[in-house]
């Protein structure tokens, strides 16, 4: 049976769509052979091919037209009354009929499997492309420190190439080296514990603490772009429950999309708004900027993978962002804000006398 | 030139932008530990935010930058006739992005990370062609003021004269005397600084005057 069906049905049903089928076919037979000539029943022969065609296989429903046609031609043989030359015509059109829906049904059958496997490519050339992205991304992201070691390597033989070597510009060209292999590092490990999913590690911290020190690094970039840091962290927060360095790396990432906002923005002030908070059982962070903010239409899309509209951008940002929040129970949304820019909000739960939210 | 410019005397600058600190701040050093003269800036905006100074320059510029990439950046300096030679950097460089900057007339296409000695002679000779293209200008702009120094009726006579005709075909052409045309010769050749009428031919083919 298994080959004579595609769909898998329970038994009942299979036993019932047969007995219905079978049914009908027993009366059409009836009527085309109990009528005249002049009445040509057997035409709704195709209706029961149609009915059947979902389900069976090609050479299958090959098979089942014969048998409808050799039924016609029974009916045509058994029929007493009638005008018999209006008979063999009428039988004719049916078999033609029967011919023409069989092949029309295959035709279509082909279509579909056709686009059906063009689909199914498609879907495969997508997952590619995008793992091309992300992959050109790391190696983007591994390649930059790199780099710069090369070139602080250069510059730090030069200096000590010089007659009386430069010592003390060698030794910052080290220091950089140092720094920049560092950040190598560190970006290796993060796509290592994203490709394995690593379950977060989650422990209490204090909030607010966490928050200072991404703020503490990127304060560099946020003074060179001129942008005005306004903080409202609230003092009184329970200790967050979550894995510290996972939500750091959101802030971060928050941070930097905040900082790229504001880039193109010189007609009004650069200001980064970043408020801690307590909503609904957990605690919540938002970091708001006064930057391009979020086109129309696009909302729906932010977070999902490999969607961007930086045009240097990969779009995995904010979609690992949301993969981190989620997996640490909390939630993270876009809120738009009426005059301009973007407001990105997060949560997570807080422990609560030893036990977490 | 019959003088010494003070252009050449001057310490040619390197610009470097590039969104990656630790970049910016390795190519600075390197440069400088070759004696380079180093501008750094963090994005385009920075640099066009910053005069550019009246040096021989180079810009090296990164290709991949959040907001404007260096790419478009190279475009806009065209169009704003920015004439810095460009050396451009990139973390991923394809062979088609490649073409398209050097079609542009970027001096070099460098992979990230490049060999040190790669970049020095790409700034090198983009520093002397920024040098050489200073000095045709301002001797362009020195030829310029040496002909707006004449009178009309020396810009006349100069017009005819490099055409190759006579005093008496130039006397009758504008309708003056001979001596008049002779005078006007004169002064007109001193002015232009041209010690023969060869020279004073070729400094007007310079000036487009025919």
């Amino acid at each position: 049976m298994s080959l004579f069906l595609i769909r898998s049905l329970s038994p009942l049903r299979l036993a019932l769509n047969i007995t219905l089928i079978g049914a009908i076919m027993v009366a059409i037979l009836v009527a085309d052979t109990r009528t005249d000539y002049e009445v040509a029943a057997a035409v709704f022969y195709t209706v029961v091919i149609l009915a059947v065609s979902r389900s069976l296989q090609r050479r299958w429903l090959i098979a089942f037209s014969a048998v409808c046609i050799s039924l016609t031609v029974l009916s045509f043989a058994l029929t007493p009354h009638g005008h018999f030359y209006m008979g063999l015509v009428n039988t004719g059109i049916s078999i033609a009929s029967i011919i023409l829906t069989t092949f029309l049904i295959l035709k279509m059958e082909a279509a579909r499997t056709a686009a059906h496997e063009a689909q199914a490519q498609l879907m495969r050339i997508a997952r590619v492309k995008s793992l091309e992205g992300l992959t050109a991304s790391i190696a983007h992201e591994v390649n930059q420190p790199l780099a710069a070691i090369v070139t602080s390597g250069n510059a730090c033989q030069r200096w000590l190439a010089q007659d009386p070597p430069n010592l003390d510009r060698a030794r910052q060209a080290l220091a950089r080296i140092l720094d920049d292999a560092g950040r190598a590092s560190s970006i290796i490990a993060r796509v290592r514990s994203l490709a394995q999913g690593a379950p977060p590690d989650r422990t209490a911290f204090d909030f607010n603490q966490a928050v200072m020190e991404v703020i503490t690094q990127s304060q560099a970039e946020i003074d060179r772009h001129g942008i005005a840091l306004e903080m409202d962290l609230r003092t009184d927060l329970p200790p967050a429950f979550a894995d510290r360095v996972q939500i750091q790396q959101v802030i971060g990432n928050l941070v930097l999309n905040a900082i790229e906002a504001m880039v193109a923005v010189t007609t009004r002030a650069r200001i980064m708004r970043i408020t801690s908070n307590l909503e609904d059982a957990t605690i919540s962070l938002s970091v708001a900027d006064s930057g391009t903010g979020v086109p129309a239409g696009v909302q729906g899309h932010l977070f999902d993978a490999f969607w961007t509209t930086k045009p240097e951008g990969i779009g995995i940002g904010l979609s690992i962002s949301r993969t981190i929040i989620e997996a640490n129970g909390g939630q993270i949304r876009a809120e738009p804000i009426a005059t301009h820019g973007a407001v990105f909000r997060f949560t997570v739960p807080y422990v609560t006398q030893g036990k977490t939210t | 030139m019959t003088s010494a410019s003070p252009l050449e005397d001057d310490t040619p600058i390197v610009y470097v932008v590039d969104d990656d600190a630790s970049i910016r701040a390795a190519i600075e050093d390197l440069l400088a530990s070759v004696g380079l003269r180093v501008a750094a800036f963090g994005s385009p905006q920075e640099f066009l935010q910053h005069p550019l100074e009246d040096a021989p320059g180079c810009l090296v510029l990164d290709v991949r930058m959040p907001g404007q990439s260096g790419m478009d950046f190279h475009r806009q300096m065209i169009q704003l006739g920015i004439e810095v030679p460009v050396v451009f950097i990139t973390g991923h460089g394809d062979i088609a992005m490649g073409v398209e900057a050097m079609k542009n007339g970027a001096i070099e296409f460098l992979t990230k990370p490049f060999r040190d000695q790669s970049l020095l002679d790409a700034i090198h000779h983009g520093i002397d062609q920024d040098r050489e293209r200073r000095r045709r200008a301002a001797r362009a702009a020195e030829l310029r003021a040496r002909w707006e120094s004449l009178t009309s009726g020396e810009q006349d006579v100069t017009r005819l004269v490099v055409q190759g005709l006579l005093n008496k075909q130039v006397a009758a052409q504008l309708n003056i005397s001979e001596i008049t045309v002779k005078v006007r010769r004169r002064h007109a050749m001193r002015k232009m600084q041209a010690s023969s009428l060869a020279e004073w031919v070729r400094i007007a083919a310079e000036l487009g005057i025919r």
